[in-house]
């Protein structure tokens, strides 16, 4: 199987990606970890503590859906620069 | 199942970030080791990252997203299998956010050593003829017990009384409802590699060097 096989997959997924986000905002997105979250009463300092540039896969400037394929393209750009820093030290 | 800054006490937080730190540490060493099988580890990260994006509306008002444990322990081994869970976490948590920092050492205890563990001790135990079930398990049983883990760390690092009582239910029970759609998709994935080249799948029968 060849590698860049599975490239042109994850270039497929983050193409799509901004229509499962519309999806998921259509159903009120949350996950178990909310449900919990929210019986405990626990709350999510990420926001008045956010340091990260692309808070929760938003773009500054763009539109949600653009920004969430922009923010997807980078993400996985940094994913790929640092398993192959991780592979240099290896060999 | 990311846990967000504010949701952990510092010994919880403490303890999990010693947890998955010592498991990183060995992990590293395992790689010159399974030096061959490394280069596996960028597509297999650049494919679950990405799959992590796409998040599934269920009936309901609930949403799930594919995590990627169970199929990286299944694909890459024990060790191995850490590092694109490894990537993808600390890419989530310090670009996006997705996973608070505090939280970090939490969110790799579940996701890239629970969940690969667990996939990837199920699929090798897995008869043979049964490997496709087996994976489907391992992915389930995998995200079950990752979500299971996630509500004790809350529920014990909680000041709320009886903490673990709605925690422990609501993360296991719902993990285990919907790591049916992480077991299909572990499934099918480890079944479509296995079958076109079947010598990426490590839990597949070799040993780990």
């Amino acid at each position: 199987m060849k590698l860049r096989k599975a490239y042109l997959v994850v270039a497929l997924l983050l193409a799509a990606s901004p229509l499962f986000l519309v999806l998921s905002d259509m159903v009120g997105y949350h996950e178990p970890l909310d449900l919990a979250a929210e019986l405990l009463g626990l709350k999510d300092a990420s926001e008045e503590v956010n340091w990260t540039p692309f808070f929760d896969y938003t773009v500054p400037g763009l539109p949600p859906a653009l920004g969430y394929v922009v923010a997807g393209a980078v993400g996985t750009a940094l994913v790929v620069i640092l398993s192959k820093v991780l592979q240099r030290m290896v060999k | 199942m990311h846990i967000p800054d504010g949701f952990l006490d510092p010994v919880t937080a403490g303890v999990t970030y010693l947890v998955s730190i010592a498991y990183a540490v060995y992990a590293f060493r395992r790689l010159r080791a399974e030096k061959g099988r490394v280069e596996l580890v960028t597509p297999l990260a650049a494919g679950i990252f990405a799959a992590q994006m796409l998040n599934w509306p269920l009936p309901g008002g609930t949403s799930l997203h594919f995590v990627g444990g169970a199929l990286s322990g299944i694909l890459l081994g024990p060790w191995l299998g850490f590092l694109p869970m490894f990537l993808v976490l600390l890419v989530q948590c310090l670009l996006f956010h997705d996973g608070g920092i505090t939280a970090l050492g939490a969110n790799l205890l579940n996701m890239a050593i629970i969940d690969v563990l667990i996939g990837y001790a199920v699929y090798k135990l897995a008869p043979q003829r049964y490997k496709v079930f087996g994976a489907f398990l391992g992915g389930w049983l995998g995200i079950t017990l990752a979500g299971l883990a996630c509500g004790v760390e809350i529920g014990v690092s909680s000041q709320l009384p009886y903490g673990l009582a709605v925690t422990v239910p609501v993360m296991a029970g719902w993990h285990a409802a919907l790591g049916v759609v992480e077991g299909a998709i572990t499934s099918a994935v480890v079944s479509y590699i296995s079958r076109r080249a079947p010598h990426l799948v490590e839990g597949g029968g070799r040993e780990a060097a």
